[in-house]
This record gives C-alpha cells, structure tokens and sequence, in this order.
C-alpha cells in the first residue's frame, strides 16, 4: 500500500469507528428520544477541545462470533477536553455498539482514562447508556466491572467523579455510579436497576414497569440514588456543567475563586420577618439560604429526596460553600434515616474537596417512632454526628431557631467542632421543647396541683421563657454570638475569610469506621 | 391515643382513650384500687364516648388510580382545606398536620381534583395513614 493510501485508509477507519454501531442504529437511537455516544460528549466539552483516545480498541474474545461482530471502539467512546475551560476525562458508552455492553476491552478503555483523571487530578464523567455485562465474554465482563469499581474508589475523594445516566444501567453496573460522588438521570429514558422488572416478575410475582423500578424519578425520590434529575439530555449537560462550576479539580485545589459581584455588605431586612411569632409555623428555609448567597445563587442537590433537609452548593464572596440546612416545611424539619444519609454523604464531599461548610439550623429533634427505630435511626443518625465531626473544612453553623437534644448536636454543633456558631434572636437551644420539658422536670407538681392544666401552662411558659432562647447556650460559650438576621450574609462572610486558613490535625490512622 | 390523669378522692389514675371512629375504644384505668370508687371512672368513659358517635364515619379508601397522600409523620389532624371535588394545583396546601409540634402542611404533589378525603379534623394519623387522595 502505498503511504498517501495509508492515510487515506486511516480516515475511513476512523470514519468507520465514528459511526458505531451504523447508521441504522443511531436512527434507532435518536427515535428512542436518545442522544449518541459521541453527540453527548460534543454537547458537554467546549467545542473543538475533545481528544478521543483508543477509537480502534476492539475485543479479543473469540466466543459465540465476536470476531465477526466486534466493532472498533468496542461500545465506548473516550478520550479527556475541556468545560469552561477545565480539564475533564469521559467515558460515553455508545447503545449503537452491541447495545452499548461491557466487555474486557470496552472496560479496559474506561480504566485507562479513569487512571489519567487520578494522575492529571481532573474530574471524571461517565455517561452510562448501556444493556450491562457483554454476555458472550462471560468473567471478562465481570473482570471488566470490577476493575472499574475499585478504581472509582481508589479515585473516591480525589477527583470529583460524576456518574451521567442516560439509558439504562442495569445489573451489577449500576455499582459505578453507586460509588461516585453524583448521578445524574434524565426522565423517561434512562433506569438504574440490579434486577429488571421480568426477572422481579419471574421471583417475586410483583408487577412494575422499568420507569416505576428505577426510572429517574423513583431513584431522585424513593430510593435517594440519584442526585439531580432533568427533562432532557441537554438540561442534564447543562446542569453537569453547572455543578462542575462549583468543584475543585482534584482534592490539592480549591474551587474556582469567581468574582464576587453580590455586595458582601448586603443587609438583608427580609431576613429579620421571617421566622414567624409563633413557634410551631413553617417556613420555607430555601429563602434563608438564598438571601445569605452570592447573587441568591443555589444549586440544590438531591432536592428529591429527605426534603426535611437541603443540600448544595453556593458561594460567599466569591468561594464555592456546602450548605446544610432543616427545611421546616417539610415533616417539620426532624432528622430521620434518610435525611440523615443525605447529609452525612453531603458534608463528607465537601470536607474530602476543602469545600467550606455552612448550615442552618431549625431542628425540633429526631422523628420519633417504632419505623425510624427499626430501620436503624440510630445507625443513621450516628452517620450526620460522624461527618460533622470528622470534617477539618471551615465549618459555620447559624441557628435560626429550633435546636433540640441530640438534633442539635448532629446539626454542625460547637462541641463537634463547628469553628464558629451563630445564633438569631429567635434561636431556641434547649435539650427539648417546653412541653416535653415541662411534663417531665414538673411532673409531681402538676399531678399534685389544684388545676394541673393551668399549672402545666404555667410550667411551660416559665420553661420557654428562660430555656427557649440563645442566651443560655451564649452564656456558655455554645454559641459565638447572637446576630440580627439581616446582618447575616456580612458576618458569614466575615468568618470564612477568617476561616480561610484553617488548618486541623487529626490523629494519624488508616481511616475511621463510620457507621453504616 | 389520648391520655388523661383522673385524680379520684387523693387517688390518681392514668387513663388512655381512643376515639371511636375506626379504632377500638378503651378506657382502663391502670392499676386502679377498684372498690374505692366504682361509679366515679365511669363518667369520663362516656363523656369520652358520646361525642364520638355522632362524628362521621372515617371514609378508609381511594379511589383506583387516584394518587394517595399519605402520612409523612405521626401526628394530629389540625385541619383540612380540601374537600372531594375541589380544584387543587401542585404546592396547594391539602391539610394541616400537627406532628413535632409543628403545623406541618402537607401540599399537592400535583395538578388535579381531590377523589377522597380520608381524615378527619382531630384524628390522630400513623406514619403512611392514607389522609387524601387526588385524581390526577
């Protein structure tokens, strides 16, 4: 062959390899309401700046014809660009291709950029949109699974490792995404299970549709799995690349300093009228959070599930912070299983990446009941105390109102460390509420009282007047200061400039236990 | 369940009710010395009882198909917005449960009419009790 023949021959190669599976089958694709492989990755890198790497890698299993049905690229497409001018490797698996299963080589692909994103300190994406194990390669797949999974660990807490669900992802595959730090799914078209809707049938005679098991609102909801949800490929893309916005590259790097155009000094008067007189009315938590926000600017995350609590990012003068906070709204604003799995994960993101952490507390307590102590609220519970605890990040709390018992502990307390606690005026820091308090420290009294209801009133009201306020917590040191609520934004601020260099020794060991 | 202290001629008796309306009524006195006053505990059984039997039977079902509110909590029934027929959008407030000590509001999930209302004002409701149920 002659050399200008060479050259010619490797573009139709690559031509070949860019078309994956065929023209038919990207028809079939787009029909189904699905972007490809490789449209998916140019909608997420910044134009011109994707690199593919391994396009002719094909499989070398020689079972069941796969040398006649191999396909080069073997039903992945990989290769590291830029988003917003940052550095990120993907891995985009493509249906087209033997419907998009893992095989030895397929995998060997992933584990090769996966192992660059550690070394280049970059982020990791990887789009899922695939029939799971390559059957026909038998442990080869299994192999392929596993070498992934251990190095999403290995990479756990080094780069952030965004998981992109965007058809399905079934069977052991599911364990990537399981172990990276978000996943995203897009509704309708992409389902995350173990175990499929026939099979289900076939064991335990139940009846559920693939959208029912594990589509993206079972798994932003029920199941907690998921972490963001979108209507379409491109809301998802886009909601990828804001989440990046936030993130450091890697865990020796601070997020992106961005320029602070929101006033630092803002007072924010609407704070002061939001908690409402009486004490037992909601309020919507969400207006605090973005009120004390950079251009009142919040990415919520797992905003579908344990909504009594909310977390996500944000930034204050210009820096990325995690926000924690009860949302009285919702079930009172009570610490349960999940909501304390949700933020227990939350906030050991965000220590594992110097992100600061600021939360807001309105907490009545634990939801009691035979239900959450059965399923473990202790076990649960003990996770939110752990990660408090053991995060070294600049750690702000605010308590806006209620904080009771062990719920104000775990809420980012002074004595698990929190490096400054604020409190408001209407903040009521008490081992619990009056009621409770009063029936158990008065309980002789109003038993032998003439009129005990009037005399438990009266308990209750003493109680409130003396416990249900910051002072006492002040007092002790508890809490650093009682502010006004509109001067909020200002002083937060203020602390995490102070707090910038903070540095935290731990005893030195291997890793703690947390409990699970 | 509701709990009473009855405090009989210096004697003091811990006493639970239940309201009758889908659950059994019991009124026992615990650990009672029953000869020092048999007709006194008796009162406030029937006090108890009588204003529950003109109060509406508790509807305990939803129609097929129809999105069940449920429960998120234990607690207290304060008061309910809606009734069977009504208009709700996603966010509107259905009813107003009283559990933690706050006046929690259950919201719609969704657009849709109210197909059943499954509670009633001053109920005591279970975690994933069926409150109201919502055609879509």
């Amino acid at each position: 062959m002659a050399t200008m023949d060479k050259i010619n021959d490797l573009y139709a190669r690559k031509r070949k390899a860019e078309l994956g599976g065929g023209e038919e089958r990207i028809e079939k694709q787009h029909a189904s309401g699905k972007k490809t492989a490789r449209e998916r990755i140019l909608m997420l890198m910044d134009p011109n700046s994707f690199v593919e790497m391994d396009a002719f890698v094909e499989t070398r299993s020689i079972e069941f014809n796969m040398q006649k049905k191999k396909i080069p690229g073997d039903g992945v497409v990989t290769g590291y660009g830029t988003v917003n001018g940052r550095l990120v490797y993907v891995s985009s698996q493509d249906f087209t291709v033997i419907g998009g299963s893992l095989g030895e080589m397929h995998a060997a692909k992933i584990t090769k950029v996966m192992d660059m994103a550690v070394k280049m300190g970059a982020p990791f994406i990887s789009i899922n949109d695939s029939g799971g194990a390559r059957i026909e390669e038998g442990i080869d797949a299994l192999k392929g699974f596993g070498e992934i999974f251990y190095r999403n660990t290995i990479a756990s807490g080094v780069i952030p490792q965004i998981s992109v669900i965007m058809g399905p992802c079934a069977g052991g595959a599911v364990y990537s995404p399981a172990i990276t730090d978000f996943v995203f799914m897009v509704e309708k078209t992409s389902q995350m299970f173990i175990t499929g809707p026939q099979v289900i049938k076939a064991v335990t005679g139940e009846d559920v549709t693939f959208e029912e098991l594990g589509g993206a609102a079972a798994h932003n909801s029920t199941s907690g799995v998921a972490h963001f949800k979108s209507a379409s490929e491109e809301d998802c893309i886009r909601d990828i690349k804001r989440l990046l916005s936030f993130l450091p590259d890697n865990n020796l790097s601070d997020s992106e300093l961005i320029d602070c155009t929101d006033d630092l000094n803002r007072i924010s008067d609407e704070l002061n009228g939001i908690i409402p007189d009486e004490p037992n009315k909601p309020y919507d938590m969400k207006k605090i959070i973005t009120t004390v926000l950079d251009n009142y600017d919040f990415l919520e995350v797992h905003e579908g599930f344990a909504k009594n609590i909310i977390v996500g990012f944000g930034r204050v003068n210009g820096r990325t912070v995690g926000i924690i906070a009860n949302q009285p709204q919702v079930n009172a604003g009570v610490l349960d299983v999940d909501s304390s799995d949700k933020a227990a994960r939350f906030v050991r993101f965000c220590d594992a990446f110097n992100i600061p952490l600021v939360t807001f507390t309105d907490v009545p307590g634990y939801l009691p009941g035979v239900e959450q102590e059965h399923t473990g609220i202790i076990r649960h519970g003990a996770k939110l105390l752990y990660a408090f605890s053991e995060a070294t990040v600049p750690k702000i709390n605010i308590i806006v109102r209620k904080a009771y018992g062990g719920a104000y502990i775990a809420m980012n307390s002074k004595h698990l460390g929190a490096d400054i606690v604020f409190a408001w005026p209407s903040a009521e820091i008490a081992v619990m509420g009056p009621e409770g308090a009063a029936n158990i420290i008065f309980r002789r009294d109003i038993a032998n009282s003439d009129d005990p209801i009037a005399f438990r009133e009266e308990k209750i009201r003493e109680y409130r007047e003396k416990f249900s306020n910051p002072y006492i917590a002040a007092s002790r040191g508890y809490v650093d200061d009682v502010i006004e609520p509109a001067a909020t934004r200002i002083r937060v601020a203020g602390a995490l400039e102070m707090l910038t260099s903070k540095r935290e020794v731990r005893p030195s060991k291997k890793h703690g236990n947390i409990p699970l | 369940m509701r709990k009473f202290v009855i405090n009989v001629n210096g004697n003091r008796y811990e006493v639970e009710v239940e309201e009758v309306g889908g659950s059994v009524s019991a009124a026992q006195p615990a650990a009672a010395p029953v000869q020092a006053a048999p007709a006194e505990p008796a009162r406030p059984v029937q006090k108890a009882e009588t204003p529950a039997a003109p109060k509406p039977a508790v509807n305990a079902s939803a129609p097929e198909g129809a999105v069940k509110i449920t429960a998120p909590m234990p607690g207290t029934i304060l008061d309910i917005v809606v009734k069977p027929g009504d208009e709700v959008k996603r966010g509107d407030i259905l009813l107003i449960l009283e559990a933690m000590k706050m006046e929690n509001e259950i919201v719609s999930p969704q657009d849709g009419v109210i197909a059943s209302v499954n509670t009633l004002k001053g109920e005591s409701v279970n975690s994933g009790d069926l409150l109201v149920s919502i055609n879509g």
